[in-house]
């Protein structure tokens, strides 16, 4: 058994958290068969605190305050960036912002560890929480649908999964920290993504307001039916719609799950309701909390209890964002690993059906424009269509791909996915007809658009650690 | 199946017969010709759920995913479906071919093959004397020794075992990709042959005939109902008559729903390269 | 001793008892494959012949394994009743068939005799018996064994689900599990063969078998396949585990290759009174059959139908709450088509009740041989008819891992329809409870799986 410390950081809205997870690799495979590593265990070692996102002005996060709150938090639990083997940094809601994005770049990489740095995109971030929560897990067990809303400072991240298999996935600008107020009792802030909804409500609410709670208690519990309706609850009104999240994959639930879970920072008060200061976060959070509890739409007995609330998203991005390759690979030499952020070219069917028939023309072409698109030489090639090929097969394609590589500049390392299991018998193939490096991986699946992380392999080279990454900033 | 729902299924197909009959009256062909049945053994077709109103349709889809057993099948009564009683037959008569069957002359002109019989002189004979299946006659040991080459590093060997089928649907493939894998690795490969009527320890009468430091056989396996297309390869260092079976190295469910034979083929001319650093195989190499 | 006999005219003489026994056995691959057979179908008969005369005592007196050597022999000797043995040493091998089966021998009659015999004169007559001798004279006997339930009352027929999975995966063997409780199979064990041997992955299913067993309040056992020594350092750990598993062979160097003494069971038997969950006093289950001592070297030039017997004698030291035979599994080289599988079947379960074993058969094949799914089915039928205490249920007959056919879930419900028997009682009820069987038999909701799922899901 293998052990690889994997790293999630969550850098969202309101909140940046980090967790140390522990994940145990085996060969589940027979001494008598071809090894089969997996992930056959996954443990939260250690939970940093959640800590107030440092904001510079604006709406930019200060990045060099969060590595500096980062570095703190390595040392409390012991952590050197060079022993994690994988992970990922997300940054999340409203955070998720280009100039954001880079400074967290700029100022992570170090801390990060060789292998992971990334962001995610509303989509991603969904679907991390409902991991995280355990809610994707409980789906899968009980072969029913569940449904887990994230609610956390900007978004409400919503993820579906059937029988544990993702069903759906959408996102909404609704969280506690898209009213701001202070000290004093003064409004200091409200998203301008909220403007719809209180006129809606004909709420006249301004900055510089004091508060008062039966307003806000009406915006909350508008709040709170908009997610009803998202999650299939209730009738879905134009606001609803208005309110989705840009660039979030659109979701339109007919019916709703048979069973429902939140998490993010908003869920604590959905699951323990409390009194008290509702502003003593500075924002109406509580506030929602208790709107959501008290909405005749959320049925109770429909609640299932998260695994993880406010860290829901950065577990999930910590234990549930990693994979293993197929256990027959192949690399000219170890020193290529890790390989980040390379994006993944996917050719069009019938130029890949092409190259299986020996045509390996189309196939150069379309990288070329491939790599003039992304303006790179790294990336990798992905093959789907190959089922299980036979020798002819495998020449021919090894052949068209090494055509491929001819265009590449001299020492550039040639990368290539696999969906099917044969990605050794591919590598031995490229090896003997190409010069430069090459790594050929077996057994994962990803879309155009995606980009991957290859992390150092396991020991005996037998599989590599991988993270598929749909960026949002590339 | 409801009644409502046979009568109309019933009536239905002798509508289509009829129409078909008179199609045919004139001489001409049915207006719409009609595609085979589906296979029984598709893997399609079996994944099938054949319960009727289950409780929980989704879950009983999702337990049949987990498993490779025949689950979901419904029932007639306290018998199987007809669908699937037939789909038994059809893979067990499949299985039976696999067993029974020799390994096409084609086969192995394809891939250069010299063929050598074990001491078994027919199919049954190798079936129920293991025994023979591990022998060869001097005059077939002298003839091996005369056609191949003395002392190598690795002796490599196709043999039909319990699955003439499997070596049909996978030698093509594994054969070139592991020898061209050992070929990377520069070592002394003898050139590979055939074994007729073998059992797996007739490798150990190989290895010590041409004197090879590795001998690795790829033998069909006995079939399951649904792998009668499965290999496997058994490898040892230094193999002798009468060692124990513990000193061979197994890889096996080498068929294109287990390990490709292309991708086995490779991962055998590593493990070959492993064995000949450590000059030790099977559960020795485990260790 | 006569070791001689005529047939047509022509003289056969045999050189020993070993020899007699093996020659008189219908025709098996394996003993060919062994060259104990009989070389022509008249020799055969004629060792048969020389077989109903030897007297019981001839058979006592030479059994296939040295006493010096081997624990089985040993223990088989040593526990005859020698007040009983004195009683029938002088009868023939043929007059003891005709003893059992005389309308006026019943089954106490044969409880008693039982004491006194040993595995060589259990072998012997049975292979002076013809298939229908093996099922009337089987049919006298019952034998009652209680861990959580009782099984093999007179009017009950049980099965084993067998749940087995490709790679041990937790949840495809409980996939497998609901399908075959759906069809009321598993009164008699919910047992797995594993492939890992590990003691986690023992110790995971056991786990998991417990946690069903309770949810659903089933009254039955459950047992993980793994070798012995696995379960018991699971059972150690704190796995739950009603019994423990072994597979025998018919001689001490046999169950040696196995790796395991009787010693190893005598040490299971304790730990389980300790540490098992099952209520006992039977908390052992053995699965054997005829050849596995020839393929390690351990039979000792002696015929595989005896050997089986020595099994029984062996298996009965420990007083386990079954025992089968796995009879078509081992291939053609000992059992080379159905004809030689049906009779081994019969007789592995005469002889496993004659020795007072509570005897089961798994019926099966394997692809390699003649054999396929109707004749198993007819084996099956015969030996419920003679009351056979279970039969294997795998999913619609294909076990997935050990590539094999044996009963198909269904096929317990149609044979107790058609012969009249039913399931153990508290198992039928909760059958019942559960509205999968109603009356004997089975209902509508019968399966389906999914009667398991907790919840009714469906697609957003």
């Amino acid at each position: 058994m293998e052990q690889l410390l994997s790293v999630g950081i969550d850098i969202g809205t309101s909140t940046t958290s980090m967790v140390i997870s522990r994940l145990s690799v085996q060969n589940t495979a027979s001494s008598f068969a071809v090894p089969r590593m997996a992930i056959t265990e996954k443990e939260i070692v250690y939970r940093g605190d959640i800590h107030s996102t440092p904001i510079r002005e604006g709406e930019l996060i200060d990045a060099q305050r969060i590595a500096a709150l980062l570095k703190e938090e390595y040392q409390r639990a012991g952590i050197t960036p060079g022993i994690l083997r994988t992970g990922a940094v997300i940054i999340t809601g409203e955070s998720s912002r280009k100039e954001n994005a880079q400074a967290a770049s700029q100022w992570l990489s170090e801390l990060a560890g060789d292998f992971v740095i990334a962001t995610a995109g509303p989509d991603l971030e969904s679907v991390l929480a409902a991991k995280g929560a355990g809610t994707q897990q409980y789906s899968e067990e009980h072969a029913c649908t569940a449904m887990n809303l994230d609610v956390g400072g900007g978004t409400s991240n919503l993820a579906v999964f059937s029988s544990g298999r993702q069903a759906g996935k959408g996102c909404w600008d609704i969280g506690g920290r898209l009213v701001r107020v202070d000290e004093m009792g003064r409004i200091t802030y409200i998203s301008p993504r909220l403007r719809p909804v209180l006129d809606e409500l004909e709420i006249p609410l301004h900055e510089g307001d004091r508060v008062e709670l039966s307003p806000l208690r009406r915006l909350t519990d508008r709040m709170a039916s908009l997610l009803a309706e998202a999650a299939g609850l209730l009738p879905a009104t134009p606001l609803c719609r208005r309110l989705h999240t840009p660039g979030s994959a659109q979701l339109i639930l007919e019916r709703p799950a048979d069973r429902l879970s939140f998490s993010g920072g908003v869920a604590d008060y959905v699951y323990h309701p409390a009194g008290g200061d509702w502003f003593r976060h500075g924002d109406i959070g509580p506030l929602l909390g208790r709107s959501l509890y008290e909405s005749p739409a959320f049925l109770h007995e429909r609640l299932l209890r998260p695994q993880e609330t406010i860290r829901a998203t950065v577990v999930g991005a910590g234990s549930h964002t990693t994979m293993l390759s197929g256990s027959t690979i192949f690399f000219t030499d170890a020193s290529l690993f890790p390989a980040r952020n390379l994006p993944v070219f996917v050719p069009e069917a019938e130029t890949e059906q092409g190259a299986l028939e020996g045509d390996s023309v189309p196939l150069a072409a379309e990288a070329d424009r491939f790599r003039q698109e992304y303006d790179t030489d790294r990336f990798v090639i992905r093959l789907a269509r190959t089922g299980s090929p036979s020798y002819r097969t495998l020449c021919r394609l090894a052949d068209a791909l090494g055509a491929l590589a001819g265009q590449l500049p001299a020492g550039t390392p040639l990368y290539v996915l696999t969906e099917q299991d044969f990605a050794q018998a591919l590598g031995q193939a490229l090896r003997r007809r190409i010069e430069r490096p090459v790594i050929c991986i077996d057994s994962v699946q990803a879309q155009p658009g995606d980009y991957l992380d290859f992390g150092k392999p396991l020991r005996d080279g037998v599989a590599v650690p991988v993270v598929v990454k749909t960026l949002i900033y590339a | 199946m409801t009644r409502e729902e046979l009568t109309s299924r019933v009536t239905q197909a002798v509508m289509e017969a009829l129409a078909r009959r008179a199609g045919g009256a004139d001489g001409t062909e049915a207006p719409c010709p009609r595609p085979p049945l589906p296979d029984l053994t598709d893997p399609a077709f079996k994944a099938q759920v054949l319960v009727e109103n289950p409780n929980n349709p989704e879950g009983l889809a999702q337990m049949k995913r987990r498993t490779p057993a025949r689950i979901a099948v419904g029932n007639a009564g306290p018998r199987l479906r007809t669908q699937t009683y037939l789909t038994l037959r059809a893979e067990h008569a499949g299985a039976q071919d696999a067993v029974f069957r020799d390994v096409s002359p084609e086969l192995l002109k394809e891939l250069d093959l010299v063929s050598f019989s074990t001491l078994c002189r027919d199919r049954n004979e190798h079936l129920t004397r293991p025994d023979l299946g591990r022998r060869f006659s001097p005059e077939t040991l002298e003839d091996m020794k005369k056609r191949c080459v003395r002392s190598p590093q690795v002796q490599v060997y196709l043999s039909d075992g319990l699955s003439s089928q499997a070596v049909e649907a996978n030698g093509a493939d594994i054969l070139p990709a592991l020898m061209d894998g050992l070929h990377d690795e520069g070592l002394r490969v003898g050139p590979p042959f055939f074994v007729r009527f073998g059992r797996v320890p007739a490798m150990d009468v190989v290895s010590e005939t041409l004197d090879a430091e590795v001998t690795c056989v790829l033998i069909g396996e006995r079939p399951g109902l649904a792998t009668a297309n499965s290999m496997s390869a058994y490898i040892s260092y230094r193999a002798t008559v009468g060692m124990p079976e513990s000193r061979r190295t197994v890889v096996s469910n080498i068929h294109a729903a287990g390990i490709p034979a292309v991708e086995a083929g490779a991962h055998i001319a590593q493990l070959i390269r492993t064995i000949l650093e450590k000059q030790t195989s099977g559960v020795e190499l485990q260790q | 001793m006569i070791l001689k006999t005529v047939l047509s005219g022509r003289t056969y003489q045999f050189q020993s008892v070993k020899e007699v026994l093996a020659k008189a056995n219908e025709e098996k691959s394996g003993d060919v494959l062994a060259g104990l057979a009989a070389e022509s179908a008249s020799e055969r008969i004629a060792a048969k012949e020389v077989l109903a005369n030897l007297l019981l005592s001839d058979l006592r007196e030479h059994p296939s394994v040295e006493y010096e050597t081997d624990d089985i022999t040993r223990m088989d000797q040593d526990g005859v009743n020698e007040a009983i043995y004195r009683e029938i040493r002088g009868c023939s091998v043929g007059e003891f068939r005709e003893w059992l089966l005389a309308y006026s021998t019943d089954e106490n009659d044969i409880r008693r005799i039982r004491k006194g015999l040993t595995a060589e004169m259990i072998a012997g007559v049975a292979k002076i018996m013809s298939n229908l001798d093996l099922l009337y004279a089987a049919n006298k006997m019952r034998i009652q064994t209680h861990c959580n339930t009782t099984m093999g009352i007179r009017g009950t027929f049980s099965t084993r689900l067998q749940p087995n999975h490709p790679t041990d995966d937790l949840d495809g063997i409980t996939a497998s599990l609901y399908e075959g409780l759906s069809y009321g199979s598993g009164d008699a064990l919910i047992g797995l063969n594993p492939v890992s041997d590990s003691v986690a992955s023992c110790a995971a299913v056991l786990e998991r078998f417990a946690q069903i067993k309770e949810k659903w309040d089933i009254p039955t056992q459950c047992c993980v396949l793994a070798h012995i020594t696995t379960q018991m350092e699971a059972i150690r750990q704190g796995a739950p585990a009603d019994m423990i598993f072994q597979s025998i062979a018919g001689s001490q160097k046999g169950n040696e290759a196995f790796g395991f003494t009787t010693q190893t069971v005598r040490e299971a038997q304790a730990l389980l009174r300790r540490q098992g969950t099952g209520t006992g006093p039977n908390v052992l289950y053995f699965e054997t059959g005829q050849g596995s001592e020839l393929s390690s070297g351990a039979h000792f030039d002696t015929d595989q139908v005896t050997m089986e017997a020595r099994c029984y004698a062996f298996a009965k030291q420990f007083d386990p709450f079954m025992v089968n035979t796995v009879v078509g599994f081992i291939g053609p080289e000992y059992l080379y088509d159905s004809k030689q599988v049906i009779r081994a079947g019969l007789e592995d379960h005469f002889m496993g009740k004659l020795t007072g074993l509570p005897m089961g058969c798994d019926c099966c094949y394997t692809n390699h041989m003649q054999a396929d799914q109707n004749d198993l089915e007819l084996l099956t039928l015969a030996l419920a008819s003679a009351g056979c205490t279970y039969v294997i249920g795998v999913p619609a007959s294909d076990d997935v891992m050990l590539n094999y056919q044996s009963n198909a879930y269904q096929d317990a419900a149609a044979v107790r329809e058609i012969l009249g028997l039913r399931p153990i009682a508290e198992f039928e009820a909760w059958l019942e409870k559960m509205g999968i069987m109603e009356n004997g038999r089975l209902t509508s909701r019968a399966g389906d799986a999914s009667i398991f799922l907790e919840t009714r899901g469906g697609i957003a």
